[in-house]
C-alpha cells in the first residue's frame, strides 16, 4: 500500500517537473567574456528593438566565469574568446548529460599593443612569447632601447589570457606581468608608458601602436587589420564563441539564428570584429 | 497610509538638509582686507601652499600605493587557496521487515524512519604555484571524521600531459571517480561499494591526458596503492599490512560528434591485487569448498571491467551509462585479532569468489532544473552458484533498482527524493529471510547544498 503511495507520489512529481521545465520564457541571459561584451550588448539592443517582447541581459565577467555560470545554470547562453576546455565539457556532462554546443559567431584578431614612442614596431611569435613569459626583459634584445619591459595582460578568467597563453605564451606568464581587468584598462595602462607591451582585441587598439607580428623571423611582418585579419594572414586570429547547454530552442533558438543571420552579422563590423560568414 | 509614510520622509529629509546647511554658515571676509594684500604675497602664498599640497598628497599616494601593494601581494597568496564543499542532510523511511534497520542492532523498537547526514565535507585546494597542488578533504559525519582526500598532485608543465598524485585518493574507477555531489543516484551501484569500499586507498597514480596538447581525447591512469580497506575512525587505519601493493590502470577514449549533439565515452580499467592472510584458519573457494590457509598466503583480487556512457542531445540532454566487471575476489574476515584495515567491509568473510556485476543508468534532463534517473544494477559474489547450490548470504546475487528526481533550486542547492529496491537471490538453504526477497527497500528525501 505504501509503495503505491509512493509510486504516485513519484510519478506526480514527475509529471510536474516536466510541466515546470516546458514553461515559456522571453527572458535569455548572456554572460562571459569582457571581449564580447560591447558586441553582445550590440545584438541584444538592436534584437530587443525588433522583438519588445524579448528581455536578452548581457553581463562580463571573463569567459571562464560564463562557461561556469552555464555549467551550473545561472546563464542561458555563455560567451567565451577560448574553445570550451575538457574539464568543462567534462562537468556539462555530469550536469546536462550534454557536451553543449558551441556557435562561432564572430572573428578576432589579438593585437599587441606598443606605446606611439616606441621604437620597436614588429615582432615575431616566439619574441612576443619569450616577453611574456618573462625570458626577454629589455627591449633592447628586441631592438629597442636599452630599458626594462613592462607587461600588462588580463586576469586568469579571461577567455584573452587563455587564448593568448596557450597559441602565443606557450607556458606561465612572467610574475612580473601586471593584471588588469579589461582590454581598455591594457590599452590605457601601454598609452602612458612608453615601455609597456599588453595584448588584446584589435578592435579596442586606440592612441597605441599595433605591433606587426611575424609568425617566424623569415616573414614579413603582418598589421592586424581587417583584411589580414579575415584571410588569417594575420598570425593572432581567433574565433569568439556562444556556448549553450544543448541545442537552443524557443527565443534563444530565434536569438542566435539571427545572431548568424547577415544581418546580425552585419553588426559586428560596426563593433571591430569581423563576420565568420 | 503609504501616501502619508512617504510625506513624512519627504519632510524629515528637508528638515535633515535644512539643518546641514545651517551648520555651513558661510562667514564674512572683509574686500578691504583682500585689497590690502600686495599682488607678490598672493603668489608666494600660493605657490608655497600648492607645493606643500602636492609634496603632502605625493607622499599620501606613495603610502596608499606601498598599502595596496602589500594587500595585493597577500590577495595574490589568497587566491590560491580555495575553499568548496557540500553537505547532504537527508531523510529516511525503510520497510525493513527484521526490526534492525540501518541504526543500532536492537529487535526490541523498529526503525522505519530517520534523519541522517549522509556527507559534509569541506575541501581545501592550495596551488602555491601553477601546476603543483594540495588537496585536503575530510568528510565530518555526525558520528565521526575521516579523512577522504590527501594528497599532492604535480602537473607536467613541459608537455602538458601528465599529472602524478601521490596520498590518498579515489581508486580509477569512472563511478568512483564521478564526485557524490554531481551523482544522479543517491548512491553508487552495490557492485562499486564492494569492490571499492570508501572509495579512496593510499598510494601513487600517475594521469596521462592526451587531448590538453594533442587534442586526442584520450586518457591513461596508472596507479598502485597498498590495497587496504581501512575505514570509520582513525585508529581502524593502518599503513599498510603486507609487502605486496595493487595495481590499476584505467583507459578512456571519448568520441565527439557535436553536428549530431552526440559523445561516446569507452574505456576499461582492471585491478589487480592480493589479499594476506594474517590469521590461520578455514577458508571457501569459488566453489564454496572449505580449505585452511595459513598465516601469509594469499589470494587474489583480479578483475577487469568494461565501460560506456552516451550523452545524447535530445530533448534537453540524456545519458546512458554502463560498467560490466568480472574477476576474483578475496577477503579475510574481521576480528578483534585482525587489522580491520585487512578487511573489506562489504565482502567480510574468509573467501575467494568469482563475481560478476554490472549496471545501467539512464539520465534524462529536463530543463534546467530538473533531473531524472534509473539504475538496474546487479552483483553476484558468486557466479558457480545459484539458488539453492547457495549456502549462506554473502553468496546471493543482488538485483538492484534505483530511481531518482533531481530539482536544482540554484547554483548551491539541490533536492533529491530517491527510491531504491534491492531484490536478492532466492535460497531455502540459506533460509531466515532470503527464502523469498527480503524487504529492504529505502525512500530517501535529500537536501544538498554546496559552495
Amino acid at each position: 500500500m505504501k509503495t503505491t503511495k509512493i509510486k504516485l507520489a513519484a510519478i506526480l512529481l514527475v509529471v510536474m517537473a516536466v510541466g515546470f521545465s516546458f514553461t515559456a520564457l522571453n527572458k535569455i541571459t548572456v554572460k562571459g567574456s569582457d571581449t564580447m561584451v560591447i558586441l553582445s550588448q550590440k545584438w541584444a539592443e538592436v534584437y530587443m528593438q525588433k522583438h519588445p517582447g524579448t528581455t536578452i541581459q548581457v553581463t562580463g565577467g571573463g569567459s571562464g566565469v560564463g562557461l561556469a555560470a552555464l555549467i551550473n545554470g545561472s546563464t542561458d547562453i555563455a560567451n567565451s574568446s577560448r574553445p570550451i576546455k575538457a574539464t568543462e565539457v567534462e562537468k556539462l556532462k555530469a550536469r546536462y548529460s550534454t557536451l553543449g554546443v558551441e556557435i562561432p559567431c564572430a572573428k578576432d584578431g589579438l593585437s599587441v599593443y606598443l606605446n606611439k614612442a616606441n621604437g620597436v614596431s614588429e615582432l615575431t611569435i616566439k619574441q612576443i612569447g619569450l616577453i611574456f613569459a618573462g625570458k626577454i626583459t629589455n627591449w633592447k634584445e628586441v631592438g629597442g632601447v636599452d630599458a626594462n619591459i613592462r607587461l600588462y595582460g588580463r586576469e586568469s578568467s579571461s577567455g584573452t589570457f587563455a587564448f593568448f597563453k596557450d597559441n602565443v605564451v606557450k607556458t606561465d606568464y612572467s610574475p612580473s606581468c601586471q593584471t588588469l581587468p579589461g582590454t581598455a584598462a591594457i590599452v590605457n595602462a601601454v598609452k602612458k608608458d612608453k615601455l609597456g607591451i599588453g595584448y588584446g582585441g584589435a578592435a579596442y587598439a586606440e592612441g597605441v601602436k599595433d605591433c606587426k607580428v611575424k609568425k617566424d623571423d623569415k616573414s614579413p611582418g603582418i598589421a592586424p587589420t581587417a583584411e589580414t585579419i579575415k584571410n588569417k594572414t594575420y598570425p593572432i586570429t581567433r574565433y569568439l564563441y556562444m556556448y549553450l547547454k544543448s541545442r537552443p530552442t524557443g527565443e534563444t533558438k530565434v536569438f542566435i539564428d539571427w545572431i548568424l543571420s547577415p544581418e546580425g552579422q552585419k553588426i559586428i563590423t560596426s563593433v571591430g570584429y569581423f563576420p565568420v560568414k | 497610509m503609504k501616501k502619508i509614510l512617504f510625506a513624512v520622509l519627504v519632510m524629515t529629509s528637508a528638515l535633515a538638509n535644512a539643518q546641514d546647511i545651517k551648520n555651513d554658515t558661510i562667514k564674512t571676509i572683509s574686500v578691504d582686507s583682500l585689497e590690502t594684500m600686495s599682488v607678490d604675497t598672493v603668489k608666494t602664498v600660493t605657490i608655497e601652499s600648492l607645493k606643500e599640497a602636492l609634496d603632502e598628497h605625493s607622499m599620501k599616494f606613495s603610502g596608499l600605493d606601498e598599502r595596496l601593494a602589500t594587500m595585493d601581494s597577500d590577495l595574490g597568496k589568497l587566491t590560491k587557496i580555495k575553499f568548496s564543499g557540500y553537505l547532504q542532510a537527508q531523510y529516511e523511511m525503510y520497510n525493513y521487515q527484521d526490526n534492525i534497520g540501518p541504526g543500532p542492532s536492537t529487535t526490541a523498537v523498529p526503525i522505519k524512519n530517520t534523519f541522517f547526514i549522509r556527507r559534509a565535507r569541506v575541501k581545501l585546494t592550495y596551488e602555491p604555484l601553477t601546476g603543483a597542488v594540495f588537496v585536503i578533504q575530510p568528510d565530518y559525519a555526525f558520528d565521526k571524521v575521516t579523512l577522504r582526500d590527501a594528497y599532492v598532485q604535480l602537473n607536467d608543465k613541459w608537455l602538458q600531459t601528465f599529472k602524478l598524485f601521490l596520498g590518498q585518493f579515489n581508486r580509477t574507477s569512472y563511478e568512483v571517480e564521478f564526485s557524490s555531489r554531481s551523482r544522479e543516484l543517491l548512491e553508487r551501484s552495490r557492485m562499486s561499494g564492494i569492490l571499492y569500499p570508501q572509495e579512496r586507498d593510499l598510494g601513487a597514480k600517475i594521469e596521462m591526458d592526451l587531448d590538453t596538447k594533442y587534442e586526442i581525447p584520450f586518457k591513461f591512469q596508472l596507479a598502485v596503492f597498498n590495497g587496504n580497506y581501512g575505514e570509520g575512525s582513525l585508529t581502524n587505519n593502518l599503513r599498510d599490512v603486507d609487502n605486496k601493493k595493487d595495481v590499476m590502470m584505467r583507459g578512456v577514449y571519448s568520441f565527439q560528434f557535436p553536428s549530431q549533439g552526440l559523445g561516446i565515452d569507452i574505456g576499461a580499467h582492471t585491478y589487480l591485487g592480493n589479499t594476506a592472510v594474517l590469521q590461520a584458519g578455514t577458508f571457501s573457494d569459488t566453489n564454496n569448498k572449505n580449505f585452511t590457509a595459513k598465516v601469509g598466503d594469499s589470494f587474489q583480487k583480479k578483475w577487469f571491467g568494461g565501460e560506456m556512457r552516451v550523452y545524447y542531445d535530445f530533448l534537453g540532454g540524456m545519458s546512458l551509462k554502463g560498467e560490466y566487471i568480472s574477476g576474483k575476489i578475496s577477503g579475510e574476515k574481521s576480528s578483534t585479532a585482525l587489522p580491520v584495515a585487512n578487511s573489506n567491509p562489504s565482502f567480510n568473510f574468509n573467501g575467494i569468489r568469482d563475481f560478476t556485476g554490472y549496471y545501467a543508468t539512464l539520465v534524462k534532463n529536463i530543463g534546467k532544473s530538473n533531473q531524472i534517473a534509473v539504475r538496474y544494477d546487479s552483483w553476484d559474489p558468486n557466479r558457480h552458484l545459484a539458488g539453492d547450490a547457495v549456502t549462506i548470504k554473502e553468496d546471493l546475487k543482488y538485483d538492484n533498482w534505483s530511481f531518482s528526481w533531481q530539482y536544482f533550486y540554484d547554483d548551491n542547492v539541490k533536492i533529491v527524493a530517491g527510491y531504491s529496491l534491492p531484490i536478492n537471490e532466492k535460497s531455502t538453504t540459506v533460509g531466515g529471510d532470503y527464502i523469498k526477497d527480503k524487504l529492504d527497500n529505502t525512500f530517501t528525501i535529500r537536501i544538498q547544498a554546496g559552495f
